[in-house]
């Protein structure tokens, strides 16, 4: 088996480079996996693509194939058409274990900017779904990313990291808005997109008394269901300019692959307001809003996911005692994990030594039975039934002994020894 | 000298209230921020103390009495104001920024005339005397309470541009020193300017009608007397600053800070640069504690 993951997230990598990287909506990862199966049709593949980070991890049970780093980084640099020197610093590569033990602490949300925030193990989720609709998923990606859903789990239950301020917009909102505005419930907020982070903002917002929503989506029946559960209105697309020009709180979460408003736009969309105090809460990846918009006037606030990371770093140490408990659990699943991939190896060992004890069991009574024409029905299932008894207790210690193994990493030196005791072939 | 004492003795409480309120967020100490506000209950102890014992040496309340006294009620006040904002927030780090101020104003007042003024000269009947004294009053406490208003924009101007650099640099916020956001201290900054504008007018009206009922035998009153026409600058700025805050409830909130800020030193230096030189006679107005009218008037008489 070859597992092997190459990432970038918001420690290794600046937004900039992140964003040049990401796959930000369904078109383009359709197109990723498309040209990742023309390219590696032997490796099953599952692409994670987040505003903190971007993760292709690669799998294949053939001992015989391989897959490198830098071959990941040349899928990378050629689908985006970006030279690899442009990134490959900010990349990070791991391979076997490491691959699960990051997978698991990644879906628990303990590599998030803000620990114990629950968008990431639905964006996991998502990732995988897609990856399952273009077909590129295979078994050990499957059991990969189903047991990292319910480590995810088991850890959200049996520590406290999901308590508090655990979103990213939370953090955003709590340290920057609430420094800037004294009350939300008389400010007029306009959110840019209809995404799960769209919902979790104003999940937010809508707690700290925000009523006066305005969501603007291309695709309008996203926005009009999310309208309707916090009670906002929904605008049209090409009224974008008006609702910037109205708006105090903005909140942009699109997957558009380039910034929709740069710095000109918007200095006609203020000239056109009266340039009071506004706070812009840029969550894209890649940026929805031009970093030099910020500097638009003096009443504008401005910031992007990077800039929370401070702030993220605080909501960390205020929640790290409870992180030894979770990486416990993680390690424990982890090695459970391994375990049980090195025993899925064992698979077809097992199952031809079973079916030709079986068959030499059935070749046996076949024998006796046709000595033994007088037997009854009855006698001859009975007979049947203790010869299966007697084959299963004989197998029993091998496959325990190769269970066992199997534990410490895959148990090749036992299967060897068992295909020549037993005469197994290919 | 047992008035030295005692300015000395609030001054120094002041000072090291200051001095822990800066260990206190330095070293986000409770303890001594408790201790900080201690000595700042203990300064105004001594400080109403001294300027109830200087209103009964000269039988005048301590804003009539001179100015060095004016500026001291100012600084008074100031430390009122600390200390109540303190009891309803005890987060907030106003001390940082308000207690240097009441050091300065104490500072003045070391080197500012305590001579009673020259327009409460006693050269009158007693009705035009109590009238003159209610003028006086009315003069002195307006422009005091005006002019603390004004200390109080530029505190709460301060604490925005502090807490605006922090935002426009996307800081995360040092928890021992929290500011109040920005909207609150443009309400409580708009409303500072907006009280004390008023208040200034009608200390400058008061003060030339005043200068209208000094005899001149003591002071004469001018529109070219340079603390008619510095005072007269002084509001104009502060009523532009008014008339822009009441016309653009959203102008940009660091605009307005900076003007509260300039408003402010430009209030400060001309009632305590005025008070200072007209107080000690350098300069020749109806306003001086000594006026020279005053010692130059037997000769006009003659």
């Amino acid at each position: 088996m070859k597992l092997l993951l190459v990432y970038c997230n918001h420690e290794s990598a600046p937004l900039e480079v992140r964003e040049h990287l990401a796959f930000p909506n369904v078109d383009v990862l359709s197109s990723a996996y498309a040209a990742w199966q023309r390219r590696f049709p032997d490796f099953e593949c599952v692409i994670i693509s987040t505003c903190n980070r971007v993760e292709i991890c690669a799998a294949t049970e053939h001992p015989n194939c391989d897959i490198t780093p830098q071959q990941i980084a040349g899928f990378l640099s050629d689908f985006h058409e970006l030279p690899q020197d442009d990134f490959v610093s900010s990349l990070r590569s791991l391979e076997g274990i490491d691959v699960v033990r990051h997978l698991f602490a990644v879906t628990a949300s303990l590599d998030s900017m803000v620990l114990g925030e629950p968008q990431i193990v639905n964006q996991v989720k998502d990732a995988y779904r897609k990856s399952q609709q273009n077909r590129a998923c295979g078994p050990i990606t499957n059991l990969l990313y189903q047991r990292a859903v319910s480590v995810s789990a088991k850890i959200r239950s049996d520590t406290k990291l999901s308590e508090g301020r655990v979103s990213i917009a939370s953090v955003a909102v709590g340290e920057f808005g609430k420094r800037i505005f004294n009350r939300f419930d008389d400010k007029r907020v306009l959110v840019i997109g209809a995404g799960a982070m769209a919902e979790e903002t104003l999940r937010y917002l809508h707690s700290e008394g925000a009523s006066n929503i305005t969501i603007v989506n291309r695709s309008p029946d996203r926005a009009q269901n999310l309208a309707r559960d916090f009670g906002g209105q929904v605008a049209a697309f090409d009224t974008l300019d008006n609702q910037l020009a109205n708006a105090d709180v903005i909140v942009s979460t699109t997957g558009a692959s380039q910034p929709i408003i740069d710095r000109r736009r918007f200095k006609t969309v203020r000239k056109a307001g009266n340039r009071h105090t506004i706070f812009i809460l840029d969550l894209g990846a890649p940026r929805d809003f031009a970093a030099d918009v910020g500097t638009v006037d003096d009443n504008v606030f401005l910031y992007d996911i990077d800039d929370l990371k401070t702030a993220c770093n605080e909501n960390r140490k205020a929640r790290s005692a409870e992180l030894e408990t979770a990486h416990t659990i993680v390690t424990e699943a982890t090695h459970r994990f391994m375990q049980d991939i090195h025993h899925r190896g064992t698979g077809p060992v097992i199952s031809r030594l079973k079916r030709e004890w079986s068959d030499i069991s059935q070749q046996e009574l076949e024998l006796l039975f046709r000595k033994l024409p007088h037997l009854t029905d009855s006698d001859r299932e009975s007979i049947q039934r203790a010869l299966e008894r007697i084959v299963n207790k004989l197998l029993h210690p091998p496959l325990e002994a190769l269970k066992d193994e199997a534990k410490d990493g895959p148990p090749e030196g036992l299967l060897n020894a068992m295909r020549r005791l037993f005469q197994l072939k290919d | 000298m047992l008035n030295n004492v005692q300015l000395s003795c609030f001054l120094l409480s002041y000072l090291t209230a200051f001095g822990l309120e800066v260990v206190s967020i330095m070293r986000a100490s409770r303890v001594a921020r408790l201790t900080a506000i201690g000595f700042g209950i203990a300064g105004l102890v001594a400080h109403t103390a001294y300027l109830l014992i200087r209103s009964r040496e000269v039988d005048l309340p301590p804003l009539l009495s001179s100015t060095q006294d004016w500026v001291l009620v100012l600084a008074w006040l100031a430390v009122l104001l600390y200390l109540a904002i303190i009891a309803l927030d005890r987060t907030l780090p106003l001390g940082l920024f308000l207690l240097p101020v009441v050091l300065t104003l104490i500072g003045i007042a070391l080197f500012a005339s305590d001579d009673p003024h020259s327009l409460l000269a006693n050269q009158d009947g007693p009705i035009a005397e109590l009238a003159k004294r209610r003028w006086t009053m009315l003069h002195a406490a307006s422009l005091l309470v005006g002019t603390c208003g004004v200390l109080l924009g530029f505190v709460l101007s301060i604490m925005y541009l502090i807490q605006h650099r922090r935002l426009r640099q996307k800081v995360n916020k040092a928890p021992s020193v929290a500011l109040p956001n920005l909207e609150k201290l443009a309400t409580l900054n708009w409303w500072s300017v907006v009280v004390a504008v008023p208040l200034l007018t009608i200390g400058l009206v008061a003060g030339i009608i005043l200068g209208q009922l000094s005899p001149e035998t003591t002071a004469v009153f001018s529109f070219t007397d340079p603390t008619v026409l510095a005072h007269a600058v002084v509001w104009i700025a502060m009523a532009a600053l008014f008339y822009r805050l009441l016309r653009q409830r959203g102008a940009s909130g660091k605009t307005v800070a900076w003007q509260t800020v300039w408003a402010f030193g430009f209030l400060i230096a001309t009632i305590v640069g005025l008070e200072l030189l007209t107080g000690d006679g350098r300069i020749d107005s109806f306003h001086s504690s000594t006026p020279q009218h005053q010692s130059e008037a037997p000769e006009v008489g003659a």
